[in-house]
């Protein structure tokens, strides 16, 4: 719901043994979530078996894909980091109140920037790099920026501009491809513009491990777990986070305390566009990219990372562990696809887990009558807060 | 007007009990409401009244008990039934919504065809006959609080409910429009036989306006009584259980204070040393001036009280004063200093600390802890440049919650978890930590049990002893009375007049709360 | 061929694209003003379209198709509102899900399937489709189409005249105040849900059985978010949503018709000015606070 309230390590052992004894409502929820999650998978097999496939043999194949050998795990951990770019981008807005939908835009945008960088700038070699990354970070994060300031200035509901902000990106994205900024044979051989950039040049890309040519992982993998602890312990352990916080939980009480609310929601949701803009630098400048800029670039790593938030309940470190499933379904799904079956079984199979673990705090909410209890409210709600609509 | 206590009452609720989780709101409740009569229930805040209303209008369903509509027993399982069965209900927080008309809302809850004609006439028709002109082509929110509550009155009648219940209709009204609603009341039990249930917490109005009365204390019926053969006093006494003093603790139940002799609040003492100083303060929303050019000055160690009718600008002069709303014009010292309103927390930093009127709107956050509500205002004291330091946080916590007694399971505990009362105390003690010159009490007592609101008031005359000005924002005239040395008078956002308290009377100050000068 | 010619053409495709769009607008609308935030448009329309097309082959009924659509836009409601609004599951996160589920069914499913192509009937207007530049577009159409005549005024008397309507727009307005009226919010919702099922369900499965004959991958392909930007581009309102529809259909006509015509327009302009057009009316009309005042909120009894 929150990241960790400020705790000392004493406290710690006795805060997680707590919720290693969930109460009843505790066992209710878990017991639920593993009946759902079962159910989910049932429904997969069902559906595989009734299309003529193997269940088994799709396990067997996204296990192959992802997990089972050095080239599967690290085909896993490379999906992983944009992923978890993405989900704590998303914990850091949601903690501030707000509930950015847009990522898959930012993303795009993010490699945008990240490739127009990347052809124009002719910098030396590890330079180039960090450029483009920090380029793609703030191509994602000026396009949050922009639905921070429609809702600033104009009230515009920050779900509804983030979610319409995509489309235009990705839009934005195929038209940019096509222009001389970021092709410069601008017509291909049939003479028809192609749809993708030119390639990045070698020094814009994040190198694999050294020696080890199989070992794809690279920086990007750190730089996804560096920033998610280091999320988690900003929002949990320092003044801004604690800013950031209450803010989330009660805007007028934070303002009336000296916070300036308007400008650091709107920050964070620039920063959670910035991490959406990265994950796209990091998907444009990956060692099995194809490294050029397409509208297809993100393909659904917006969409997916907001989903790892959302199973995630917008807590940074428990994204790692989402973020890892979710990269093994995509990496087990390529694999799988090239069986036969097609990729988009993996797509079903994510949407029912996340209902699977959505649900069930909801639905024992339901069971229990819920009434004089407080509500449970797994996300922050108020995309446009009705309190400071009324106040500002 | 003596009631007739006829065989059979229009309405009997026989052993209601209603319980939520391991809270009993009504304990097995008796009513027995005639034809004809105005019925008061009285009862401190969590005493069950709105519990058993709700039973009654079919919004919650009773866990036992039996309802005897005219002598037959009913179901009451919905709104509709209760509707059919001639029960409605004028709601203290209205029910009235804003995007739609009058007509739109007076047709909200019929059923079958909407017919705009029928409905139009039937306001009318209600209108005229009870005086109350509304217009049923007008949007609500273009509507004054006063219009408002009209229209919920015409709404309400139009059913032609045998049995009217109002909730603490008056919270929003001037004394002449209260006469005006009494008046309407006294013809519909009088002349046209209906009976009328009147929920209110002032001891005052429940004496002067019903036929007879029932206290509930506790979820438990503790008294009844014809209110001819009673008195506030002993009215007073049932709804606390024990013997109140008719001074402070009689302002709490609505009394007014016998005599206020104390010393050194004369009201002229100390007025030179002004620590929090409105001038011409206006505020301007949606081209309404909802705050107009505002002075007052509250002085070192005195206790100002600002008394008017809900609605009348008080919530957007705490909003101001809270740093929420920047006024239009005007200034603000603190302590001499003019602030700078639009930098957030200037107010704060100045010196100004404020329990705003609903606290859980700009007061705590709920879902924080008691030890974090208690120092976010203070951050510097609790924290280095960048990360916050636990061990201070909960010294600083623990300091102030002794002190101001906030019972509390843990200082980890979500404010979430607190009593009403101990909610209250977490924002006082945090907005009187560090260097507090002047404190904003905003409906301070609203929605506390008379235990806390005597807490409150001692608290409030605590500080002021300590030096600490204190503007007192209330709608009880009972308690600025009790308090306050200094009154002034808001109505529809102007000061409407000052006075010292030697020379207030409840008439005067119900010139000014009309607007009329006193 | 002549200017003339091209505009009869561009104006019949352009009202051809709007009368999915139309459809589903009438439902998004009514589920807004009840404060129904519904993202899950997409994935009506889209599991409409595939279930009509198959439903049309199996029984070789083009119209059975699309009473299936309608169905399956019955139940993409149905559980959307008992997610969002019984069990209190963010509604957008709600859409999301639901959006994504129906995607990667369709799309399995069109990829692991085969299915006949079917279509239901022209019907066109006698002497009325003769009429210059707008005969082609309004009277010849296929038959599902002039249902709109039909629900176009049911939805804005349901709305605006019903009592049913009253209450949707009382709950998008004060859910509040309605649940204290007596009105049952979560239920009022859930069938304003059900409504803007059946009618993206019918705009989805028109899209299949009706203009294009057949079913491909991601077929809708954000027409369900085009209609709810018409509905804010409309500032909740139905002649002006309907009207945004047309505007959107016209731009989609002419960026699959100007290239042949020789005429070089930005194709991605055309395809994001719904999106545009839907941010610059948020813009324009943000602080009238023209949008139900609920919308997208989630009600709980005893949440203030």
């Amino acid at each position: 719901m929150r990241a960790a309230p400020t705790m000392a390590p004493d406290d710690l052992g006795r805060r997680v043994l707590a919720h290693l004894r969930p109460g009843r409502d505790g066992w209710l929820t878990t017991s639920l979530t593993i009946v759902l999650v079962a159910v989910a998978l049932g429904v997969s097999a069902l559906l595989l078996t009734l299309t003529g496939a193997s269940p088994s043999a799709s396990l067997s194949a996204i296990w192959t894909g992802s997990l089972a050998n050095t080239t599967g795990w690290t085909t896993t951990l490379l999906n992983a980091a944009p992923l978890l770019l993405v989900a704590v981008g998303a914990a850091i807005c949601a903690s501030a109140g707000t509930f950015n939908i847009g990522q898959e835009g930012q993303v795009l945008i993010g490699g945008l920037f990240g490739a127009w960088v990347g052809l124009r700038l002719a910098l030396p070699g590890p330079m180039l790099v960090v450029v483009v990354m920090a380029a793609a970070a703030v191509g994602g994060g000026l396009w949050a920026a922009l639905s921070a300031l429609m809702y600033r200035f104009r009230g515009v509901n920050v779900v509804v501009s983030t979610l319409l902000m995509t489309f235009l990106a990705i839009q934005l994205v195929t038209f940019a491809v096509s222009t001389p900024w970021l092709q410069e044979s601008a017509q291909g051989s049939s003479g028809i513009a192609d749809a993708q950039s030119n390639p990045l040049p070698a020094d814009a890309l994040l190198g694999g491990l050294g020696q080890y040519p199989s070992m794809q992982l690279n920086a990007g993998l750190f730089l996804a777990l560096v920033a998610a602890v280091g999320v988690a312990l900003v929002l949990s352990r320092s003044r801004w986070g604690f800013r950031v916080r209450m803010v989330g939980l009660n805007p007028l009480t934070a303002k009336h305390t000296g916070v300036r609310v308007a400008a650091l929601g709107g920050f964070t949701l620039a920063l959670s566009g910035a991490f959406a803009g990265l994950a796209g630098g990091l998907l444009l400048a990956s060692p099995v990219s194809p490294n050029r800029l397409q509208a297809g670039l993100s393909d659904n790593v917006g969409w997916d990372g907001l989903l790892v938030a959302l199973v995630a309940r917008n807590r940074p470190l428990i994204a790692i562990p989402v973020s890892f499933g979710f990269a093994v379904l995509r990496a087990g799904g390529d694999f799988l696809s090239a069986t036969g079956v097609p990729y988009y079984l993996v797509d079903i199979v994510k949407a029912l887990l996340v209902l699977a673990f959505v649900a069930p705090p909801l639905l024992v909410g339901l069971l229990r009558g819920r009434r004089g209890a407080t509500p449970p409210t797994p996300f922050p709600l108020p995309a446009v807060p009705t309190k400071m609509k009324a106040a500002v | 007007m003596t009631p007739t206590t006829s065989a059979v009452p229009i309405l009997e609720l026989r052993g209601i009990t209603k319980s939520y989780g391991s809270v009993t709101a009504c304990d097995a409740v008796d009513l027995r409401v005639e034809a004809g009569e105005i019925h008061g229930l009285l009862g401190e805040n969590g005493a069950g009244k709105s519990s058993l209303m709700k039973v009654l209008l079919g919004l919650v369903r009773r866990d036992t008990g039996t309802v005897l509509v005219r002598g037959e027993e009913v179901a009451l399982d919905s709104p509709q039934e209760a509707a059919e069965l001639g029960i409605g209900m004028v709601h203290q927080h209205f029910s009235l919504i804003n995007g739609l008309t009058v007509w739109e809302n007076v047709a909200l809850g019929d059923t079958g065809k909407v017919n705009k004609q029928a409905v139009c006439d039937g306001i009318a028709e209600v209108s005229a006959r009870y005086g109350l002109p509304v217009d049923p082509e007008a949007r609500v929110d273009a509507l004054s609080a006063g219009e408002r509550q009209r229209v919920e009155v015409v709404k309400c009648l139009r059913r032609d409910p045998q049995i009217l219940i109002l909730d603490e209709p008056t919270s929003v009204l001037t004394q002449a429009e209260s006469q005006e609603l009494f008046a309407v009341l006294d013809r519909v039990v009088a002349n046209e036989g209906r009976a009328v249930i009147l929920i209110s917490h002032k001891l005052a109005e429940i004496a002067q306006a019903t036929d007879r009365v029932t206290v509930l204390r506790k979820g438990r019926v503790a008294f009844r009584a014809v209110t001819s053969d009673t008195t506030p006093q002993l009215l007073a006494r049932q709804m606390v259980g024990r013997e109140v003093s008719l001074g402070e603790e009689g302002a709490a139940l609505g009394l007014l204070p016998v005599q206020q002799t104390r010393a050194g609040h004369d009201g002229a003492h100390d007025r030179q040393q002004a620590v929090l100083r409105l001038a011409g303060l206006t505020v301007v929303q949606g081209g309404v001036e909802v705050l107009g050019s505002v002075d007052l000055t509250v002085g070192a160690g005195e206790i100002v009280g600002l008394y008017g009718v809900e609605g009348n600008g008080q919530s957007i002069l705490g909003d101001v004063l809270a740093g929420l709303v920047a006024p239009t014009e005007g200034t603000i010292e603190v302590a001499g200093n003019r602030v700078d309103v639009t930098r957030p927390g200037a107010l704060s930093k100045a010196g100004l600390g404020i329990v705003p009127e609903d606290r859980h709107h700009s007061g705590v956050v709920l879902d924080m802890s008691v030890a974090e509500n208690l120092t976010m205002k203070s951050l510097d004291e609790v924290s280095g440049r960048f990360l916050l330091r636990r061990r201070a946080t909960l010294a600083r916590a623990r300091r102030l919650a002794d002190e101001f007694n906030i019972v509390t399971p843990s200082l980890d505990a979500p404010v979430r978890s607190l009593s009403g009362g101990n909610q209250q105390r977490v924002v006082l003690a945090r907005e009187l930590s560090g260097d507090t010159r002047v404190l904003v009490a905003a409906q301070p007592t609203h929605g506390l049990d008379v235990g806390a609101i005597e807490d409150m008031y001692a608290r409030l005359r605590r500080a002021a002893d300590e030096g600490v000005g204190v503007l007192l924002i209330s709608t009880e005239l009972e308690e600025v009375m009790a308090l306050a040395s200094w009154i002034a008078v808001i109505s529809s956002g102007r000061i409407s007049g000052a006075l010292p308290v030697s020379e207030a009377t409840p008439e005067r100050l119900g010139m000014l709360v009309g607007g009329e000068a006193a | 061929m002549s200017v003339l010619d091209n505009t009869t053409t561009i104006l019949a495709s352009g009202v051809r694209l709007t009368v999915p769009l139309a459809f589903a607008a009438c439902g998004e609308y009514l589920a807004q003003r009840a404060g129904a935030m519904n993202i899950s448009v997409e994935a009506m329309m889209l599991g409409a379209a595939f279930t009509s097309i198959a439903t049309a082959s199996a029984t070789g009924s083009a119209t059975t198709g699309l009473a299936v659509g309608v169905v399956t836009g019955l139940v993409i409601g149905f559980v959307h509102g008992n997610l969002s609004h019984r069990a209190q599951i963010n509604t957008f996160v709600v859409g999301l899900v639901l959006n994504a589920l129906v995607l990667g069914l369709t799309s399995y499913l069109i990829t692991t399937q085969q299915f006949a192509s079917h279509q239901v009937g022209v019907l066109s207007i006698p002497l009325l489709k003769d009429i210059p530049l707008i005969g082609q577009a309004l009277f010849s159409g296929r038959w599902p189409a002039y249902l709109l005549i039909l629900l176009v005024p049911l939805t804005w008397w349901l709305v605006d005249r019903s009592r049913w309507g009253l209450e949707l727009r009382a709950v998008g307005e004060n859910p509040q105040a309605a649940d204290v009226t007596g009105i049952k919010v979560g239920v009022r919702r859930r069938q304003a849900l059900l409504w803007c099922g059946a009618l993206a369900g019918l705009g989805g499965a028109y899209l299949a059985v009706g203009e294009v004959g057949s079913f491909n991958q991601n077929m809708t392909a954000g027409r369900g978010y085009i209609v709810i930007a018409a509905v804010i581009f409309g500032a909740w309102r139905l002649g002006r949503t309907l009207l945004g529809c047309l505007v959107f259909g016209l731009s989609d006509a002419m960026r699959l018709a100007l290239p042949a015509l020789g005429v070089t327009l930005n194709a991605q302009l055309l395809v994001a000015a719904p999106y545009l057009l839907a941010l610059l009316a948020m813009l324009l009309f943000a602080t009238q606070h023209r949008e139900p005042a609920a919308l997208g909120r989630p009600f709980q009894r005893g949440s203030t």
